[in-house]
C-alpha cells in the first residue's frame, strides 16, 4: 500500500494552517484536503498560493497550524516527501547554457534517480510533454513555451506521485496555454499523476481540474469537487437586443417580470432572473418580450462559475 | 537433414535475437526502482557542479579559464620532470629542482586565478538563475547544498594543489629522485595529499563566504582578489615595514595556508641572513599551534559566513 493509499486517497490535508509574515497574514487557518486528480490552486496575485505550495513542500516551516503530504509531514519528513513530488516554480529557473535533456537528467538525478535511469526518463519526459525532438537544444534558444514545458518534464521526470505546478500557462499565449493545460490533463488522466495546478486564472482552472481550492488574501473560499462548486445554477440569463424604436423595450420587459413575481437583477440590457423554476422562467421572459416588442439576443440557463465564488466571498 | 539443420538453426537464431532484442523507446511510464534519497542527491549536485566549475558540457569559453588555471599549475612541473630526465643527475638534492612543499610557489598563481574567476560562479549563477529555489524542492537542504557546492570546489581546487605534486612524486620516483623507502614515500603522500585539501579546503571556505555576499560575479572577483593579494600587501607592509607583531599575518590567508603547507611538511624557517626581512622568517616565529589554529578559523568563518548569509536568502 502506497503512503497516498494509507492516508485514505486524501493526498494533501491541512488543519489550521497559518503564515504569517510580520503583520501580514499570508495564509489564514487553512483547512483543506486534496485528493487524486488535478487540484486548481486558485486565486489572484498574492492570495498565498505560492506560500501554499512552500508549507506543502516543508520549505518553509507555518507559524502554526499542521500540514501532512502524502502521508507525510512536511517539517519532520521534508527529504522525504520532497523525493516524492515534483514541483515547478513559477519563476523562470532554466540556467540558459544547459542542454535541456541534461537539465532534466540533473533534476531527476538530485531527485534520487539512479544515473543510467535519469537519463533514460529524461528523453522519455521531454517526449511526453511534446519537446522530443527538441531535447539536445539548448534552454536559451527556447521559446517560453517550450521552457514551461521543460520545467513541467523535469517535474514529472522522476515519476513522482504528486506535482505542484505553479503558475504553468505563465508566458504563455492562449493556444499555448490551451495545449499546455490539455498536456497536463493527460499526465494526470493517463499516467496516474496527481497535480496541484497553482493559476490565477479561473477559466483554465475550471477547464482541466477535478477539485479546486480557492483562495482570496489567505482565506479559503471554496474547496471541494469543480463539479459541485461550478456548473449549472439557479435561474436563467435574458440579454436583449437594445433597439430605438420601439423605445424603452428593456425596462417594460424588466417591469413586466417584476410584476409577474420574479426576481430580477438588471445589468444594461442583461437580465438575471430567478425566484421560479428555469421552465417558468424561460415562459414567462417570452411573454414578457412578446408583450414589450423586444428581441432576444441570448436566453440560456445562468452557470454558476468561480468567479461567482469569489464574488460571494468579497460580499 | 540439411533443411531441418538449417531450420533449427535459423529458429536458435532467432530466439538469440528475441532474447537480444531490447526496447529502447518506452516513453513515459511509473518506475519503481531504487532511489538514492540525500545521498544520491548530493553526489549528483557534486558531480555536476564539478563539471560546472571546470567548464564541462558547457561552451568553450566557460572551460578556458579553469583549464588554463590547471596547465598554468601543472606545467613547471612537466618542465622540471623533463630536465630531470634529460640531465639525468639526482636533481632535488642538488637542489636544482624543487621540492614538494616548494612547488606551492608555482600552484599559488593558479589557484588565485581559479578562485578569483571561476569560484564564484559556483555560487552566484544557482542564486541569479533561480536553481536554487529548484534544488531545494527536492531532497536536498540548505546544508546539503551547500555541503555538495563546497566539496565540489574543494575536489576541484585540489586537483589544482594535489596533482601536480602527485605527478612530480610520481615522475621523481619512476626517475630515480623520489622518496627512500616505501615508508618516506608513503609519508610524503600523505603530506602532498594533507597539505592539498588543507589548502584547498581553506581557501575555499573563504572564497565561497565572499561569494555569497554578492549576486554580482564580478564584485565576487573583486572581492576574492583583494582578499588574497591585498591582504598579503597590507599584512606585508604592517609586519614588515612598521614591524608590527607577526601574528597580524593571521590575516594573511594565502601565507598562512602556506604557513601550514610548511608545517605539515616539517620545515623550518628559510635560512636568510639577520638583515633579511621576508614573510616566512616572520611567519616562523609564530607557533604551529597558532598557524593550525589561524586555518582553522578561516575555515570556520568562511563556513558561518556562508551559512548565516544563505539562511537570510532563504527566510526572504
Amino acid at each position: 500500500m502506497n503512503d497516498a493509499a494509507a492516508a485514505g486517497t486524501v493526498l494533501v490535508s491541512t488543519a489550521a494552517l497559518t503564515q504569517r509574515f510580520g503583520s501580514t497574514v499570508a495564509l489564514d487557518a487553512l483547512d483543506i484536503q486534496m485528493r487524486p486528480g488535478v487540484t486548481g490552486l486558485v486565486g489572484a496575485n498574492g492570495a498565498g498560493k505560492t506560500t501554499l505550495l512552500n508549507a506543502l513542500l516543508g520549505l518553509r516551516p507555518p507559524t502554526s497550524g499542521s500540514a501532512t503530504v502524502l502521508g507525510l509531514d512536511p517539517r519532520s519528513q521534508g527529504a522525504a516527501l520532497r523525493a516524492k513530488v515534483g514541483f515547478a516554480p513559477e519563476r523562470d529557473v532554466l540556467p540558459d547554457e544547459m542542454r535541456a535533456v541534461d537539465f532534466v537528467r540533473h533534476l531527476a538525478q538530485v531527485r534520487g534517480l539512479p544515473r543510467s535511469e535519469a537519463r533514460t526518463r529524461a528523453s522519455d519526459s521531454l517526449w511526453l510533454v511534446g519537446l522530443g525532438e527538441e531535447r539536445t537544444r539548448t534552454l536559451g534558444t527556447m521559446s517560453t513555451g517550450q521552457r514551461q514545458r521543460v520545467k513541467l518534464a523535469q517535474a514529472v521526470a522522476s515519476d513522482p506521485e504528486l506535482v505542484l505546478l505553479d503558475e504553468p500557462t505563465s508566458g504563455l499565449d492562449p493556444t499555448q496555454r490551451t495545449e499546455m493545460l490539455t498536456l497536463i490533463g493527460e499526465i494526470s488522466n493517463e499516467h496516474s499523476v496527481s497535480v496541484v495546478l497553482s493559476s490565477h486564472l479561473l477559466e483554465e482552472v475550471e477547464r482541466v481540474c477535478d477539485h479546486i481550492v480557492a483562495l482570496d488574501a489567505g482565506r479559503l473560499v471554496a474547496d471541494g469537487p469543480i463539479a459541485e462548486l461550478v456548473g449549472d445554477g439557479e435561474g436563467i440569463t435574458l440579454e436583449l437586443v437594445d433597439i430605438v424604436e420601439p423605445a424603452g423595450t428593456v425596462e417594460a420587459v424588466e417591469s413586466s417580470l417584476r410584476s409577474a413575481g420574479i426576481d430580477v437583477q438588471r445589468t444594461g440590457t442583461v437580465l438575471r432572473l430567478g425566484g421560479a423554476g428555469r421552465d417558468e422562467l424561460s415562459d414567462r421572459a417570452r411573454d414578457a418580450v412578446a408583450d414589450a416588442g423586444a428581441r432576444i439576443r441570448r436566453l440560456e440557463a445562468r452557470q454558476r462559475t468561480l468567479a461567482d465564488l469569489f464574488e460571494a466571498s468579497a460580499t | 537433414m540439411n533443411d531441418a539443420t538449417g531450420a533449427a538453426d535459423a529458429r536458435a537464431q532467432a530466439t538469440e535475437a528475441d532474447n537480444a532484442a531490447q526496447i529502447l523507446d518506452e516513453r513515459y511510464r511509473p518506475y519503481s526502482g531504487a532511489r538514492h534519497g540525500l545521498a544520491g542527491a548530493m553526489r549528483a549536485l557534486d558531480g555536476s557542479s564539478v563539471r560546472f566549475t571546470l567548464g564541462l558540457g558547457r561552451p568553450a569559453r566557460h572551460k578556458f579559464l579553469p583549464w588554463l588555471a590547471v596547465v598554468v599549475a601543472l606545467v613547471p612541473a612537466i618542465v622540471f620532470v623533463g630536465i630531470a630526465t634529460v640531465l639525468d643527475i639526482d636533481l632535488i638534492s642538488e637542489n636544482i629542482l624543487p621540492e614538494y612543499h616548494q612547488y606551492y610557489g608555482f600552484i599559488e598563481l593558479a589557484l588565485f586565478f581559479f578562485c578569483g574567476i571561476v569560484v564564484p560562479e559556483i555560487l552566484v549563477a544557482d542564486r541569479r538563475n533561480g536553481m536554487l529555489s529548484l534544488y531545494l524542492s527536492t531532497p536536498l537542504r540548505l546544508w546539503s547544498y551547500l555541503a555538495s557546492k563546497a566539496a565540489a570546489v574543494t575536489v576541484t581546487l585540489a586537483v589544482i594543489t594535489v596533482g601536480p605534486l602527485l605527478f612530480l612524486l610520481v615522475a621523481y620516483t619512476v626517475e630515480g629522485s623520489g622518496p627512500d623507502g616505501l615508508g618516506d614515500w608513503l609519508t610524503v603522500l600523505v603530506r602532498i595529499l594533507g597539505s592539498g585539501i588543507a589548502i584547498a579546503a581553506t581557501i575555499t571556505a573563504a572564497s565561497l563566504a565572499i561569494s555569497s555576499l554578492t549576486d554580482r560575479r564580478a564584485f565576487a572577483v573583486i572581492g576574492i582578489i583583494l582578499l588574497l593579494l591585498g591582504s598579503q600587501f597590507v599584512t606585508g607592509l604592517l609586519v614588515e615595514v612598521a614591524e608590527m607583531d607577526p601574528r597580524i599575518y593571521a590575516f594573511n590567508l594565502s601565507e598562512m595556508s602556506e604557513a601550514l603547507k610548511d608545517r605539515i611538511f616539517g620545515v623550518g624557517p628559510p635560512e636568510l641572513g639577520e638583515d633579511d626581512a621576508s614573510p616566512g622568517l616572520r611567519i616562523s616565529e609564530l607557533s604551529t599551534l597558532f598557524v593550525v589554529a589561524v586555518n582553522a578559523a578561516w575555515l570556520v568563518a568562511g563556513s558561518a559566513v556562508v551559512w548565516w548569509r544563505y539562511r537570510r536568502i532563504e527566510a526572504g
